[in-house]
């Protein structure tokens, strides 16, 4: 990382121009991937990133870039093209930086690149041989394990210098199964912001357990109905279904420019009564949590949604000068390479009222969706969809037998209203999310909730 | 970075061969909104993918900080990795092959700051012209990219070659009544002195205003045609059952397919990474390995599977110099490039004349999520437009065309002429099939 002599000189570099706002964020990054064949390590990688953005705001433009060579001369000559950009002027800047301590609210325990490879290779083995001893329909299993360690550093012409060590993992198991002609698969893939003591609670056998347990379902499944009809979707990544619906579309990143289904809707109600909802990038050891976002604020806790009301946006500091209000510390980026915006962290539904049970009540034929993949959305029409990975048929309010090959389709600005129970527990699960700042670390989650009515797309026309 | 360096300190250490990759990319973006440039990036990074055979396993690691003082301890981490690989499919690096090499013209003027903010201008104030309905111009962005991969090894390879690109994006959002629709439109751009802005707007505006009034239809089977576009995302997110990695590892629906009948019998595809109609030519992959025109499958017969060196010695096969990277940051897998569902003989709206009566698709949407690559079944939001009488009829929207992809490909009716090739390195024409299940109302 760059000495703070350098960055205060880089800064008052980039502050002689027309920028009323510089900001320089480094990236350090080591990343190792593990991935084992039925019990054969296949591959191992690691990448290291390493790099520098640098940010000018003028206004409402942004100038930004970045290279991974951080000797004089190219930063130098990167900070006059971008003030070229801008309008060069020598106002004699001076920027002095002070450097922001506090506790790290994610601790780790067991470092990965402390552990040897053969070691963390032996928990796939863990998940493999758990996978393949569920049924001799297992005939094989995929997994991989993932772990990163991610050193930032930002300072900005505001005289702001502070870092961040963000570490997660996580193990990703694809079990597949066979019977005659059918092929099927199932997988699991939980993980968390922390070191290798993730898996002394989420047991690497467990994983392999419920892809297998997923590979077999589907293998006995039948094809899914399709139409509108009342689906009951299950708790952890089923909070998909909020990320793709509603989340996205209260980042600031479409709201600003008022290219969103929520744009101005702030006080209003979007949701039914029985839906609140959260964005809490502070969760210990989360995987979609911070110590700070990317542009160096502290993480928070986010009330998007309250008993129905829209009561907060997600908002960097560039959407937030257009939208004149506060960053809500909600800027995120995958790496140096890209120029942060307002994004998710641990985002999900609020615990309920109705039992589990209750949920299925009165529903004479529906979609009992147990686990979720993933989905996309189109914030300015709202409308979203997301892929149902285990599904069940609902008829005269039991739970008969499983379907395949199903998504579930709808706008959000209708969805949220047709929430009509929400359960007790809430579950998370993990995602990576793809937008404009590139590939992040990101939880859904929600209790299990019924939907009214929502389209399912299925094979089986009746 | 001193290459020969490395590459003698990697075989004092007992590689039996190593490779340096690297990519070095430049890129500008522009963005511009509400006629003012709203954002410039420019950025030039150096990417180097380090591999090696170390005791029969081949071990792999990117670094963005190849300085010399950084080489015992990356080349130290292949040695682990390797140590710890236990697959016995290692892949080989390479000796020099020759090729019958081809060379593409780069065709791209590079535009100054004044003409891309004059043609933006331009755009913009086309768009609001075009129709009282367009009330934003959401996107406009300008990229352009150049950039050079170099892969030298211990066994005197040394592989160069070089592209450039350059493309406009917009986005446009339309109103009517409370009815909000978008569109993209991406264009490549060679010469801006030359580029068409009245057909870019007309593209993108047309695309937004005719989903007004979209509605959903009742769930039935229905004839359709997946217009080229959808069908180029369709097929690219089913590609990898070609890979002869998957079929290798058994987890392709293709495994003990080959030679056998798949698809229709009017269904040919092809993989020729020399294709001068694409954007991005390659004499060699990314093993250095020379690249060649394979028939994948001819009419409706799987043909040749693709292979990289390792997929290659898993099922003692030779490579099709199909060992691609997704980034000089991923290891080498096995990638189609520059393939091609072979069109036919009609034009689109010869096709529409021959269904008659269904439902032409123009766009997918979340294929990240809503395939299985191993049973090929899929669900998928989609949105297009009815057609009655050979003629196009009201738009679609909020629907899901469902199905498995084995099946459908076994029931084309007809191959439009229609075939495009745009920025991606796969390219179809629109397809005409007799039947896919729609979920609706």
């Amino acid at each position: 990382m760059l000495e703070k002599k350098k960055l205060e000189q880089y800064l008052s570099r980039c502050m002689d121009s027309h920028a009323d706002f510089a900001e320089i964020y480094e990236e350090k990054e080591l990343s190792e991937t593990i991935n084992m064949l039925n019990g054969s390590v296949e591959n191992i990688f690691t990448k290291n990133t390493f790099g520098v953005g640098i940010r000018l705001y003028k206004g409402l433009q942004a100038v930004y870039g970045y290279a991974n060579e951080t000797d004089e001369k190219t930063l130098t000559d990167l900070i006059d093209d971008l003030r070229d950009a801008l309008g060069k002027e020598e106002k004699g800047s001076d920027v002095a930086l002070q450097r922001v301590e506090y506790e790290n609210r994610h601790p780790v325990k067991i470092r990965f690149d402390e552990v040897s490879l053969a070691d963390k290779a032996s928990l796939l083995q863990r998940a493999n041989d758990a996978a393949k001893a569920v049924d001799e329909r297992i005939v094989k299993v995929d997994g991989t394990l993932l772990n990163v360690r991610q050193e930032v550093q930002i300072s900005n012409s505001e005289g702001r210098l502070i870092s961040d060590t963000r570490v997660r993992t996580r193990m990703m198991v694809t079990a597949y199964s066979q019977e005659g002609n059918s092929f099927q698969s199932g997988k699991d893939s939980p993980g968390g912001g922390m070191g290798l003591e993730f898996y002394e609670t989420v047991r690497p056998e467990e994983i392999g357990k419920e892809a297998a347990r997923v590979a077999l379902v589907n293998l006995v499944a039948k094809d899914c109905p399709s139409g509108k009809m009342p689906v009951v979707i299950d708790s952890g990544f089923g909070g998909v279904i909020f990320h793709e619906a509603c989340g996205h579309a209260l980042e600031a990143t479409s709201v600003a420019k008022n290219q969103s289904v929520f744009s101005g809707k702030f006080g209003q109600k979007i949701a039914s009564d029985v839906v609140s909802a959260v964005d809490d990038g502070t969760i210990p050891n989360a995987w979609g949590s911070q110590n700070i976002d990317d542009e160096g604020n502290f993480q928070k806790k986010r009330v998007l949604i309250k008993d129905g009301i829209l009561t907060s946006y997600m908002v960097d500091r560039l959407n937030g000068r257009r939208m004149n209000t506060e960053s809500t510390s909600s800027s995120r980026r995958q790496s140096y390479m890209y120029e942060p915006t307002s994004r998710m962290s641990n985002t999900f539904i609020c615990e309920g009222t109705s039992e589990f049970e209750e949920l299925f009540e009165g529903i004479e034929k529906g979609l009992y969706a147990a686990k979720m993949g993933g989905g996309s959305v189109n914030p300015q029409t709202g409308e979203f969809n997301f892929a149902v990975l285990e599904g069940y048929m609902i008829e005269n309010g039991k739970i008969t037998y499983p379907v395949r090959g199903a998504s579930l389709i709808g706008k959000g600005n209708e969805i949220l209203f047709d929430i009509e129970k929400v359960g007790k527990t809430v579950k998370r699960g993990q995602g990576m999310c793809g937008s404009m700042s590139g590939s992040i670390p990101t939880d859904v989650g929600q209790p299990p909730i019924k939907v009214r009515s929502i389209i399912v797309g299925g094979t089986a026309n009746e | 970075m001193n290459k020969q360096k490395w590459i003698d300190y990697a075989l004092s250490k007992g590689f039996d061969s190593f490779e340096i990759y690297q990519n070095d990319l430049e890129e500008k973006n522009v963005t511009y909104y509400e006629r003012e440039m709203e954002s410039y990036v420019k950025s030039h990074v150096l990417g180097t993918a380090l591999r090696g055979l170390y005791r029969g396993k081949m071990t792999s690691i990117s670094t963005e900080d190849a300085s010399d003082a950084n080489m015992e301890k990356l080349i130290g981490t292949m040695i682990e990795q390797a140590e710890a690989t236990t697959s016995a499919d290692s892949g080989i690096i390479l000796e020099p092959m020759t090729t019958e090499e081809v060379a593409k013209e780069n065709r791209f003027v590079r535009p100054d700051a004044a003409s891309i903010d004059k043609t933006f201008k331009e755009i913009e104030d086309k768009f609001h012209a075009y129709d009282e309905r367009v009330f934003q111009v959401t996107d406009l962005f300008y990229t352009e990219q150049a950039s050079s991969r170099e892969i030298s090894n211990s066994r005197d390879m040394h592989v160069r070659d070089a592209s450039q690109a350059q493309a406009i994006i917009a986005g446009v959002a339309v109103k009517e009544g409370d009815e909000i629709k978008n569109s993209f439109n991406v264009e490549l751009l060679y010469d801006i002195r030359d580029f068409d802005t009245d057909a870019f707007v007309k593209k993108a505006a047309d695309k937004a205003l005719n989903k007004l009034h979209a509605s959903s239809i009742p769930s039935g089977t229905y004839p359709v045609i997946i217009e080229k576009d959808a069908m180029t995302s369709l097929f690219t997110a089913f590609s990898g059952i070609f890979s002869g990695d998957l079929i290798g590892k058994g987890i392709s629906p293709l495994k003990d397919k080959l030679n056998e009948k798949i698809f229709a019998d009017n269904v040919s595809i092809i993989d020729d990474p020399k294709n001068t109609d694409a954007l991005v030519i390659c004499n060699y992959d990314d093993e250095g390995y020379p690249t060649s025109k394979k028939t994948l499958v001819d009419h409706g017969t799987f043909q040749t599977m693709l292979h990289s060196t390792s997929s290659a010695m898993r099922m003692q096969m030779e490579s099709t110099g199909n060992g691609f990277k997704q980034g000089y940051d991923s290891p080498v897998g096995v990638r189609p490039h520059n393939c091609y569902i072979v069109p036919g003989a009609k034009s689109f709206d010869e096709l529409l004349e021959e269904m008659k009566e269904g439902l032409v698709i123009e766009g997918f949407q979340g294929l990240h999520a809503g395939i299985n690559l191993a049973s090929t079944d899929f669900s998928l939001q989609c949105s297009g437009y009815c057609v009655r009488d050979g003629k196009r009829d009201k738009s679609v929207t909020l629907i899901t065309a469902a199905g498995n992809f084995l099946e459908l490909m076994k029931n084309v009716r007809d191959i439009g002429g229609d075939l495009e090739w745009k920025t991606q390195p796969i390219a179809c024409p629109s397809i005409l099939f007799e039947g896919i299940a729609i979920s609706g109302e």
